[in-house]
């Protein structure tokens, strides 16, 4: 079973309030080391800069989106195994089957609780410790 | 739950960006310069006031941002048209959000009829066959209780796993990906080496060190040739090409510099820590971003993550997804020979140094208190360093010394320090500039104008003092552009004008002043009738000639007005008078310019920091005392038969064709009983806040000089007829006049002479 603190996480989301809210969520699930981008370019940088387990990306950002984000993510060898799960606006079928195509590991809908997010982290890892 | 708290402060300053987003974008679409993605930042910022909403449980917010929201989603798909009548609503809209917002922040109330009748134009527009009815529920919940979030971001009312297919989550393991970035952590470098003439000079030479470098692993070398000229530009003896290195080695970075030892120097070297720089990586995937994504894989990569054994390092479907490019960057072409002639090395091979800001790292946020010790104390060290040059000065010190010079350059830092600090405080003018759009609409509604505002210069940066005394001002000259100077739509016709009036606001900075202009197009001052009304209310004499400016500027008497009826706008009586009572207390100047039936410009010029002060230094019965140079008209000395009595003391100066009135600074000061004769000092013609003037008797000049200003309330005591200290070169306290006290204190007569003595202390 992973250790939630063992797992690093970047957390991109064009909006600083959801950043926030988002990284609370992940510290009361047990994440330690939590990093925030504005957006898929920084994002990217950021990755390439020092790698992550787990990226938490909103969809709609300015620059470069979420989707685009993935894509670059997956055809880039070195980071290409970055676990990604995708934070929806709306469970919007036509997007999720995208991001499905470029290989997300999970999905998340906007509401969510901290338990919710949790679950989804899990599917992907392993129940977390 | 303190940190939530915290989060929703966050949010609400991040939604006054949001608004402020929403606001420009939907001025650029009724001006037209929209491009794609205005609408589409527009949505995102009215999604993002709802996502954050939503998570504080501020209930008639998100209601209300949803229905907004939807009405932009149909506009963003295109599946209502863009018109500026819906541009207009859209507008609209977004002041009643920015209600909803300062509601939701405990600031002012929402209007709940209005955001009701609000929601269903919106829904109308979206919607226009949907039945009215559906307003009702935004008045459901006016209130805005502290709701504890239960859930994180939007509520859209929709089903979580409403997706008409199943999702399979595809799972990872942590050593998978241990196992990848390794590669990336350990053992790939990128080596960037541009030689210079030098290199080849020694002899030297570049094929050497590569195979040195192939010593330490595999390589891959590309040349970058582009800063090549062509052949007959070619110097011989010159170095034109950089030489980009892959290597994977695992004896780190110090083994590579080691190769280059003896270059040192002589090349431009840059070692990075994994693949090639972000740039090309960016780039390239602009290439692959612009194809449509494969959709004939759309049914089938559905489907296989689910068959997909739980550890598979990578999802299947990433493979699975064709790319329409291939992706040079990330796996370098090893077939390229390492000479060839068109590397396909970019030109930009030097930004191997990835900057990464970190969350937060690209804006500090400090405490604003911070900030200002820092200015005080930058300004005891603009004051210290005076001092130690006047003293240096007193010791006959030569100019030319070392020790004359050494301060030379301390002041030329210290002046920069000043105005690098200052710097940090400085505020683009555009938190003042973006509520005015919004007024604009206000007013024009509230008179049946029409008018369109343009803003120019609002990232022109001003000290955070002067900012938050900005507004007032603004909004005042803009009202009166709009109500006094620019005519209705049907006398605009008439006239041959566009029925919109546009009124411009700018802000730019000139000569060390920050200068504020509100121009309309409108018709412009009628002077004769200005003229006539100043004469009937006694403000000036029928007989005076004035010229068109000064006519112009009559409008900031007190007691003028030129509205035939009082309006809800301009109010009563409050006119221009109070704004330039107000500017001058700042040390600002206001003035007004006109061309008939082409519009007026009122500008105004502020000092960019109240931190410091334009003073006239003088001596006053041996005192020092510094003048703000904002008030003073002009100095002269005068003439026994300039000078009148008035009254058992007081006496009064012949200025041409005024008197005005001869105020004794000692004697008002109780620095000394008796006044000196006037001619035997120096007057300084002062105008006051009110415009009224008087003359001002000093007993020598000293010159002008900037000044820190220190609060003499919190250092000391208030004191009439004083507005501020400062500290002089030579160490000693100077108190800075308040003009405007000085003048009242004379109306009133002279104090009582129990009155304690006020020294400026050593």
């Amino acid at each position: 079973m992973p250790q939630a603190s063992s797992i690093s996480v970047l957390v991109v989301d064009d909006q600083l309030t959801m950043r926030a809210l988002i990284r609370n969520a992940l510290q009361q699930i047990g994440f330690k080391d939590i990093r925030e981008a504005p957006d898929g370019e920084e994002a990217l940088k950021n990755l390439l800069a020092k790698p992550a387990n787990l990226v938490i990306s909103d969809f709609n950002m300015p620059k470069m989106d979420g989707l685009a984000l993935l894509r670059a993510v997956r055809s880039h060898p070195p980071i290409r195994q970055t676990a990604f799960v995708m934070l929806t606006g709306r469970a919007d079928r036509e997007l999720v089957q995208r991001a499905v195509q470029f290989g997300v590991n999970n999905y998340c809908v906007k509401p969510f609780t901290v338990q919710g997010l949790k679950e989804k982290i899990e599917q992907v890892f392993g129940q977390l410790t | 739950m303190d940190e939530l708290e915290a989060i929703k402060v966050t949010f609400f300053q991040e939604c006054e960006e949001l608004l402020a987003d929403l606001e420009g974008g939907l001025l650029a679409m009724q001006d037209g310069n929209d491009d794609g993605d205005t609408v589409n930042a527009v949505f995102r910022a009215v999604h993002s006031i709802k996502g954050g909403a939503g998570a504080f449980g501020l209930e008639p917010l998100v209601r209300f941002a949803h229905v907004f929201e939807t009405l932009l989603d149909a506009l963003r798909s295109n599946e209502i048209p863009g018109t500026p009548d819906l541009t207009a609503l859209l507008l609209r809209a977004s002041d009643v959000l920015a209600d909803h917002v300062s509601a939701a922040r405990g600031l002012g109330v929402v209007d709940m009829d209005v955001s009701a009748a609000m929601a269903a134009e919106l829904k109308i527009a979206t919607d226009p066959n949907a039945a009215p009815a559906a307003a009702a529920p935004v008045a459901e919940a006016p209130q805005y209780v502290d709701a504890a979030p239960i859930v994180i971001g939007a509520d859209d009312g929709m089903d979580d796993d409403d997706l008409g297919f199943d999702f399979q989550p595809m799972t990872i393991t942590l050593d998978a990906q241990a196992a990848d970035a390794a590669v990336l952590d350990g053992d790939v470098w990128t080596v960037s080496i541009r030689p210079k003439s030098d290199l080849y000079r020694k002899a030297n030479e570049t094929a050497l060190l590569l195979r040195e470098l192939s010593r330490l692993g595999p390589i891959q070398a590309t040349l970058d040739d582009s800063a090549l000229p062509a052949l007959e530009f070619i110097d011989p003896e010159a170095a034109y090409v950089t030489w980009s290195v892959r290597v994977e080695t695992e004896q780190g970075e110090e083994a590579i510099r080691e190769v280059f030892e003896f270059v040192d120097g002589d090349c431009d070297l840059e070692i990075t820590r994994g693949e090639a720089p972000v740039a090309d990586v960016l780039a390239s995937l602009l290439d692959i971003a612009a194809p449509a994504p494969a959709p004939e894989a759309a049914p089938v990569a559905v489907e296989i993550p689910a068959e997909a054994p739980p550890v598979s390092a990578v999802g299947p479907a990433a493979e699975a997804a064709p790319l329409a490019a291939p992706m040079p960057v990330s796996a370098p072409a090893p077939a390229a020979p390492p000479v060839a002639a068109n590397a396909p090395a970019p030109a930009a091979a030097k930004p191997a140094q990835i900057d990464v800001p970190g969350p937060g790292q690209s804006v500090i946020r400090v405490d604003p208190e911070r900030i200002d010790r820092l200015i005080d104390l930058v300004g005891e060290l603009v004051i210290n360093q005076a001092m130690l040059a006047q003293r240096v000065g007193e010791y006959g010190i030569a100019p030319s010394s070392n020790l004359a010079m050494g301060l030379d350059e301390l002041e030329q830092l210290t002046r920069e320090i000043q105005d690098s600090v200052m710097a940090i405080r400085a505020q683009p003018v555009k938190s003042v500039f973006q509520r005015m759009p919004r007024l604009v609409r206000e007013v024009a509604n509230m008179t049946g104008k029409q008018a369109r505002l343009v803003m120019d210069g609002e990232n022109t940066e001003v000290d955070k003092t002067v900012i938050e005394r900005l507004s007032d001002p603004i909004t005042h000259m803009l009202r009166n552009a709009i109500d006094h100077g620019l005519e209705s739509p049907e006398e605009r016709k008439a006239a041959g004008k566009n029925p919109e009036g546009v009124v411009r606001l700018a802000a730019l900075h000139r000569s060390g002043r920050i200068v504020i202009e509100v121009q309309d197009d409108g018709k412009g001052i009628n002077r004769e009738r200005v003229h006539s009304i100043a004469v009937k209310k006694g403000l000036i004499s029928p007989d005076l000639t004035l010229t068109d400016e000064e006519i112009d500027n009559l409008i900031f008497l007190p007691g003028f007005s030129t509205a035939d009826k009082i309006s809800d706008v301009s109010g009563r009586g409050v006119g221009m008078d109070v704004v330039k009572r107000s500017v001058q207390a700042l040390g600002g100047r206001i003035s007004i310019t006109s061309r008939p039936g082409l519009g007026s410009t009122f500008t105004l010029s502020l000092p960019l920091t109240l931190a410091v002060l334009d003073g006239m230094v003088v001596d006053v019965a041996g005192e020092t005392l510094v003048i703000p140079l904002a008030c003073i008209v002009e100095s002269l000395r005068p003439k026994a038969e300039e000078i009148r009595p008035l009254g058992p003391v007081g006496s009064v100066l012949a200025v041409r064709d005024s008197f005005v009135p001869l105020i004794d600074v000692g004697l008002t000061l109780n620095y000394r009983d008796r006044s000196p004769p006037p001619t035997e000092g120096v007057v300084l013609l002062v105008e006051g806040e009110d415009g009224s003037r008087a003359a001002l008797v000093a007993d020598a000049i000293h010159g002008q000089r900037q000044v820190v200003i220190k609060s003499l309330e919190q250092n000391y005591q208030q004191v009439e007829g004083v507005a501020a200290a400062t500290i002089l070169g030579d160490g000693r306290v100077a108190l800075i006049l308040d003009v405007d006290a000085v003048i009242n204190l004379r109306r009133r007569g002279p104090p009582p002479p129990s009155d304690p003595t006020l020294i400026a202390a050593e």
